[in-house]
């Protein structure tokens, strides 16, 4: 049943999506339009910058490649005859960026409203509980979805892919941040499982807690039921058939050690969990997320655990939305944690001092990352509920904030592709590896910067809007969609 | 020695000649409490005196006053006598079982109910009274709660059989004054900043609109009372008749406020609006503006004193804090303890702030005559004074002191026995099975 | 501004707010009056904390070098307070879904970085038992910690060698969250009634002796049948099956007498004899077969009538227990409360007229037994934890003032030196200086967590109303 208002905004929402749909196009109709035949497979980026990986730069030097594969890197190199040639001179060549996690390509679920109710909310179907680890973001991803471009646009040229949905919404995959349908962009290689702390909607499990307990009996479950099953394969004779189900099995590979189990965990007791979870169990796992871990900074470098920190920052106070960094800075170091506010007369200094003590507070969130660095924890970045607009931004705080642009870089590509397994494929600029690649006019951190040319496979990709200064575009751009 | 048989070792003593008294019946009469140390919060302490009490009234206070030779005499040696304590805020009476509906009468329908008149609803035999009244709370507010005007507030003697025997004088008619919400989504709000600012702005209009209706209501039916001769008869408007006494100050408007800056929105609203007779109820953060709630020289009733800062940022003792430091400024002050079933938490409420900063005397006033002058009942409430009702307890200390108990107790000149559900259920089950011979076995489920 | 200037400046700040690094230290109180608990009251005497252990107890102790020398005379120093009843320091409280999730633990969400840990701190309180609230006949696993503020990993503020616990609960408030959902609509399930209660409990007793025993089947047969299968995994029964092997404490959530006497009943059937009963506001009216079961009883001061099954109830129940030789203590069940447990177990002398003593172990050394902490805190006395709480006057008196706190030595309270705002994390997106409202006594609400999960819970709930929140989650 539709309400009036209901068609309405569904009105608004197709005619968004018909503007965002058509932006794309448009902007790269002039190169990539196929009814124009393709000429060449190669290119070659000739006398630019090449930053081949974190403090490996070649000042002067060529790119080529052929069907999507880097075929030679170097000051001298000879460019095939039937190469396109760009012209680098003045512009700067980066491995393109790695996504460690995020839904980006996966549609939100259609139907958002109250969930179904069951007969016995102590015992739902595992659809239900939000526990589909047999799924995957293989079969979900739509090669269409605005936000690859978006997310494309600012340098990414491969995302981890994980299904939505609550506690173990699937398995996530690799995936390229552009391709005609979703074949060309799914990577070989690694299917970690993803889980999340996010509770079923009034049934079992809908708290943290739960989740934790209904993750050990799965898998201890899961665990008896693989013994049962070998058992049963080399001589059925006399037992029962043992049970199955798709969840469990789902769970065989991360039992066997074969299949990582890949959390996201957006505040710091969930990264307790997750660890706590990991160390009982001692499956492999992926820590991604973090947000807020400033605290976790040792435990997580004792572990050894591969880890992905999010991009996200908090907001701004309101009040430190229209003062510049200096008077910020000044605010901040004020902080006196001496000050009493014994009467009424003390009330005003009160909040002065509060609000540097929250400075302080978003201060140690947005040196986060350098702490990770200094601690020697070699970790990537996931852009999971971050605005694309917003990455370079966030990215440009951090380094200011005392995160090393090799780290920053190296979370955005060699770490991140050695995460998952897939540094033999992509993370930087070398022979052999594949064509991901970044252009810009700049230092990819300075603010003044365009990215001008993104490559995926090989084949190229000119955003629209190149800036990568403007922080709050893409907000004004989904605020908008949202009307 | 328990409390029971301190109790009734305490009657039989006090009253040997009184052997009619052990039906547990509160009576009335003359009687003489000798050589007491007397707390009269008026006029100092008596260190060692006689309080007499003549039907409702006390009629001699003093080192040095003659026992008509009627009189029932308590021997007050080595116990204190204190007024009656009166809790500035409460739901008392309109409540009986918190979570079961049908029991409470608090909150009628609507938005706008100041003719909802407490006194109405309370229940003289809630077994919270007596509950209450054994502590020496002997007066309270019992308030209505919700909507824009709740209703109008009473202030009742803790015994009696009818709102005629039990009010007190005092109402006073309830706004809940609307909050400001801030600009972050609080834990417990379904809507975002925008529909919470829309609703707050139509609350403060709803507000202003009732007070401009009443105020012209009120010239029509001035004008009509004084000559209605050749006038169409005013509309039945029973709220507008509820704020008359409001506008003309005979009755007071308690102002339900609590935020900093709420309480600033609100003294500039009861100032502009010029009502006569204000006070504000609940006050969490009044220590922030405590110098213009000094200079508005509107009177507060503060509590409960014992609850958690207002701010995570907070110092932890804030609450406890909050009522001395608004004395400290100079705001006139009284406590309440905003409880129904628990009222007799007030004293330690007024311990607390007494400890936290108050001072014990200033504490003390502001659960007797303070409230008392703030509800203009002081001539015949808040301290022993001679011609005033005699609202009085006899105890063993101190009244805040925890381990203080109450040992005799007057209100309106009645002799109200030490007696309540919580004492009873304490004499059956101290020695449940004095009177058994049999042990006592726990039953296995299948036999 | 320099980026190492300014990565010094945010460890400097660090450093400043974070003060506890929570490793043992060395402190010598001096010149106190000691409230011991369990061997009466000691004037002028010294403390010497060592290693977080309490040392030495006399006069003219000397303090080793580098220990804190804390100058206590005219002051009162008693035990840290147990509350044997909290809801802080949980990000998470009731897992409502099932009237049985014995396999949920609150260990899994302790939260250090909860104020309520800082300002129960602030009233002397050193360790609390956080519990699962009541919606499930057997609900989640609890936690005891220590009052370690300061510390940012759960793990730093167990109460480690603590027993594990367990919370059971009967009478409304399971049946109203299970059996009369939408009045008793679809969604209805088992229990509505006390029978139900009842019969929830046998039930998950008794699958869980049967899957102890077929566990223990299973490992006899294994030793010799390669080929032997194991039963079913199952988190939950686990639980139960520790429970019946006695290595889990039950604390149950009850109210009245009969639903008491009942849990006796079944317990006695399956062998289980370790329960404290929460709340247990009728436990008066059945103390003799409490006494005799060996049951304790964790009690309110003075809280009655907000809901129909504790309108039948007195202030006296305290008294009355411990006059029948119940082990009882005074709980909070509340963030407002869990500040002021002195006052409450105080409260003990005007309804019951209970010693010193008697009052005061009834927030230490009982508390301690209930937990199965008895060894370790909850009186003063050598080899015990340095956990201390100093008075400014005697803590039973309304105008007593806590002024210090310690955990294993570690100071965790100050009044004269602790900033006002003692937050350990703050939202760095926050308004600053917004009114948040207060939890009161009247309140029932034990934080702002767990009324907002409870809140979050229901709102998942599709066909549900709203409840009552404050009593779910006592």
């Amino acid at each position: 049943m539709y309400s009036f208002r209901g068609i309405l905004r569904g009105a608004a929402f197709c005619a968004a999506l018909v503007w965002l749909g058509g932006m794309p196009h448009e902007a790269y109709a002039q190169k990539n339009s196929p009814d124009i035949p393709v000429v060449s497979n190669v290119v070659a980026i000739e006398n630019a910058r090449i930053v081949q990986g974190p403090a490996r730069v070649l000042q002067s030097g060529t790119v080529v490649f052929r069907d999507g594969v880097i075929t030679a890197v170097g000051r001298r190199v000879d460019v095939p005859y039937d190469a396109h040639v760009i012209d680098g001179d003045s512009l700067t060549v980066y491995a393109g960026f790695i996504d460690a996690l995020s839904h980006t390509g996966i549609p939100e679920p259609r139907n958002q409203g109250q969930p179904e109710s069951v007969p016995d909310r102590s015992n739902p179907p595992f659809d239900r509980a939000g526990i589909t680890p047999e799924a995957s973001a293989r079969t979900a991803l739509d090669p269409d979805h605005g936000d690859l471009e978006k997310l494309r646009n600012v340098g990414f040229t491969t995302i981890m892919v994980a299904p939505r949905g609550r506690m173990l919404p699937g398995q996530a995959t690799m995936a390229l941040s552009a391709g005609t349908n979703s074949s060309e962009m799914i990577l070989q290689g690694m299917q970690p499982m993803f889980f999340q702390f996010t509770g079923a909607q009034g049934v079992y499990p809908g708290t943290p807690m739960a989740i934790m307990s209904k993750f050990r009996q799965l898998y201890r479950e899961a665990d008896r039921r693989m013994r049962l099953e070998a058992m049963y394969a080399e001589d059925p004779s006399g037992l029962a058939r043992p049970p199955y189900d798709a969840v469990h099995e789902a769970f065989f590979p991360v039992v066997a050690g074969d299949r990582h189990v890949l959390v996201w965990t957006d505040e710091v007791l969930e990264i307790h969990r997750a660890m706590t979870l990991q160390e009982e169990l001692g499956f492999s796992m992926i820590l991604t997320g973090l947000e807020g871990g400033i605290d976790t900074v040792d435990k997580v470098a004792g572990s050894g655990l591969p880890v992905a920190l999010t991009l996200d920052l908090p907001d701004q106070p309101r009040f430190a939305a229209k003062l510049k960094a200096d008077s910020l800075q000044h605010i901040l170091d004020s902080y006196d944690d001496e000050t009493r506010t014994a009467t009424f007369r003390d009330v005003e200094a009160e909040k002065e001092n509060l609000e540097a003590r929250q400075l302080w507070s978003r201060s140690r969130y947005v040196g986060m990352a350098a702490l990770y660095e200094n601690a020697g924890i070699p970790f990537a970045f996931t852009t999971m509920g971050v605005s694309a607009g917003d990455v370079h931004g966030n990215l440009r705080e951090m380094i200011e904030a005392g995160l090393s642009r090799e780290a920053a870089l190296a979370a955005l590509t060699v770490n991140a592709a050695a995460l998952f397994g897939a540094s033999d494929r992509m993370g930087s600029i070398d022979t052999g590896k594949m064509a991901n690649l970044i252009v810009t006019d700049g230092d990819v951190f300075d603010e003044d910067t365009s990215i001008k040319m993104v490559f995926v496979a090989g084949q190229m990709h000119e955003p629209s809007n190149t800036s990568l200064g403007n922080r709050s575009r893409d907000r004004a751009e989904a605020s908008t969609s949202n009307q | 020695m328990n409390l029971f048989m301190t109790l009734v070792l305490a009657l039989t003593t006090f009253l040997p000649q009184q052997a009619q008294q052990q039906d547990d019946k509160a009576r009335q009469g003359t009687y003489a409490i000798t050589n007491a140390r007397i707390e009269t919060v008026a006029n100092g302490t008596i260190e060692n005196g006689t309080v007499v009490i003549e039907g409702d009234r006390i009629i001699a206070v003093g080192e040095n006053v003659a026992i008509p030779e009627s009189a029932r005499v308590i021997d007050g040696s080595g116990l204190h006598i204190y007024p009656g304590m009166i809790d500035s805020g409460t739901s008392l009476g309109l409540t009986e079982v918190g979570s079961v509906a049908e029991t409470n009468d608090t909150r009628e329908i609507g938005d706008i109910n100041p003719h909802m008149d407490a006194l109405t609803a309370v229940n003289p035999n809630a077994i919270a009274i007596p509950v209450t009244r054994v502590s020496g709370v002997t007066t309270v507010i019992a308030e209505p709660s919700g909507g824009l005007l709740p209703g109008t507030a009473a202030m009742i003697n803790l015994f009696g059989y009818t709102a005629e025997q039990m009010t007190a004088g005092a109402k006073s008619v309830i706004v809940q004054f609307p909050a400001e919400p801030s600009g972050d989504r609080p834990w417990w709000a379904q809507e975002g900043p925008d529909r919470r600012q829309e609703r707050y702005r139509n609350n403060m209009a709803k507000l202003n609109e009732v007070f401009d209706r009443a105020v012209l209501y009120n010239q029509i039916v001035s004008a009509y009372e004084a000559d209605p001769t050749g006038k169409e008869r005013p509309v039945y408007a029973p709220e507008m008749d509820a704020l008359r006494p409001v506008l003309s100050g005979e009755v007071s408007l308690m102002v339900k406020v609590n935020a900093a800056d709420d309480i600033v929105k609100a003294i500039a609203w009861v100032q502009e609006r010029e009502f006569p007779n204000v006070v504000f109820s609940g006050v969490n953060e009044g220590w922030r503006v405590a110098d213009r709630l000094a200079e508005a020289g509107i009177p507060v009733l503060v509590g409960p004193i014992l609850a958690t800062p207002t701010r995570s940022s907070d110092r932890y003792d804030r609450a406890y804090a909050n009522a001395g430091l608004l004395s400290e400024a100079g705001v006139s002050v009284a406590l309440r303890s905003g409880e129904s079933e628990n009222v007799r938490q007030l004293p330690f409420n007024a311990g607390f702030a007494a400890t936290y900063g108050m001072g014990k005397e200033a504490a003390l006033r502001a659960v007797t005559l303070g409230p008392a002058e703030i509800f203009g009942i002081d001539a015949d409430y808040g301290s022993i004074e001679v011609g005033k009702k005699a609202n009085l307890f006899v105890s063993d200390g101190d009244p805040f002191e925890t381990s203080t108990n109450i040992l005799a107790l007057f209100i309106d000149g009645f002799n109200v026995p030490i007696d309540s559900r919580h004492l009873d259920l304490y004499q059956e089950f101290l020695n449940r099975d004095e009177g058994r011979l049999q042990p006592v076995e726990i039953l296995p489920a299948d036999n | 501004m320099n980026n190492t200037i300014r990565l010094f400046l945010i460890a400097l700040l660090t450093v400043g707010f974070l003060t506890s690094d929570a490793h043992a230290q060395d402190v010598l109180v001096r010149n106190a009056t000691v409230l011991t608990v369990t061997n009466g009251t000691l004037q002028n005497t010294d403390i010497l904390i060592r290693d977080g252990i309490i040392a030495q107890i006399g006069s003219g102790l000397r303090a080793p070098r580098g220990a804190e020398d804390v100058d206590a005379t005219g002051k009162f120093v008693m035990p840290g307070i147990i509350d044997a009843h909290a809801h802080i320091a949980l990000s998470s409280v009731n897992e409502g879904t099932s009237p049985v999730t014995a396999e949920v633990s609150m260990e899994d969400v302790t939260n250090p970085y909860s104020l309520g840990i800082y300002r129960a701190s602030a009233g002397g309180v050193t360790v609390s038992h956080i519990m699962h609230g009541s919606a499930n006949v057997i609900g989640g696993q609890n936690e005891t910690i220590k009052h370690r503020w300061g510390a940012t990993d759960p793990d730093d503020i167990r109460f480690d060698g603590a027993p594990r616990t367990i919370k059971f609960a009967l009478g409304e408030n399971p049946t109203r969250v299970h059996g009369r959902r939408a009045s008793g609509g679809s969604g209805a399930i088992v229990p509505a009634t006390r029978m139900g209660v009842e019969q929830v409990l046998r039930s998950a007793f008794e699958n869980g002796k049967r899957y102890m025993e077929a566990w223990d089947a299973y490992n006899a047969e294994a030793s010799t049948n390669p080929r032997a299968v194991p039963p079913v995994w199952n988190e939950r029964l686990e639980v139960m099956a520790d429970i019946l092997r006695g290595e889990i404490l039950i604390h149950c959530h009850s109210y009245r007498a009969d639903e008491i006497v009942m849990l006796t009943r079944v317990l006695g059937d399956y062998g289980v004899d370790r329960i404290t009963f929460q709340h247990a506001n009728e436990a008066f009216k059945v103390a003799p077969e409490l006494a005799e079961f060996g049951a304790h009883a964790s009690v309110f001061s003075d809280w009655w009538s907000y809901k129909f099954e504790v309108y039948y109830s007195t202030s006296y129940n305290a008294a009355i227990l411990m006059r029948n030789g119940v082990v009882t203590s005074i709980n909070s069940d509340s963030a407002e409360l869990n500040r002021h447990l002195y006052h409450e177990a105080a409260k003990s002398q005007r309804y019951g007229g209970l010693t010193d003593d008697e009052a005061l172990s009834m927030i230490t050394i009982n508390p301690a037994i209930q937990l199965g902490i008895q060894d370790r805190v909850g009186s003063i006395e050598i080899g015990k934890d340095g956990d201390i709480a100093i008075f400014e006057g005697h803590p039973l008196s309304i105008y007593t003032i806590p002024v210090l706190t310690y955990v294993d030595g570690v100071k965790v309270f100050d009044r004269e030196n602790d900033a006002d705002d003692m937050r350990v994390d703050v939202d760095p997106s926050a308004e600053v200086g917004q009114y948040e409202g207060q939890v009161t006594g009247r309140d029932h609400m034990h934080s702002h967590e767990e009324v907002a999960d409870l809140m979050s819970f229901f709102q998942s709930v599709a066909d549900v109303d709203l409840p009552h929140a404050h009593t779910v989650n006592d």
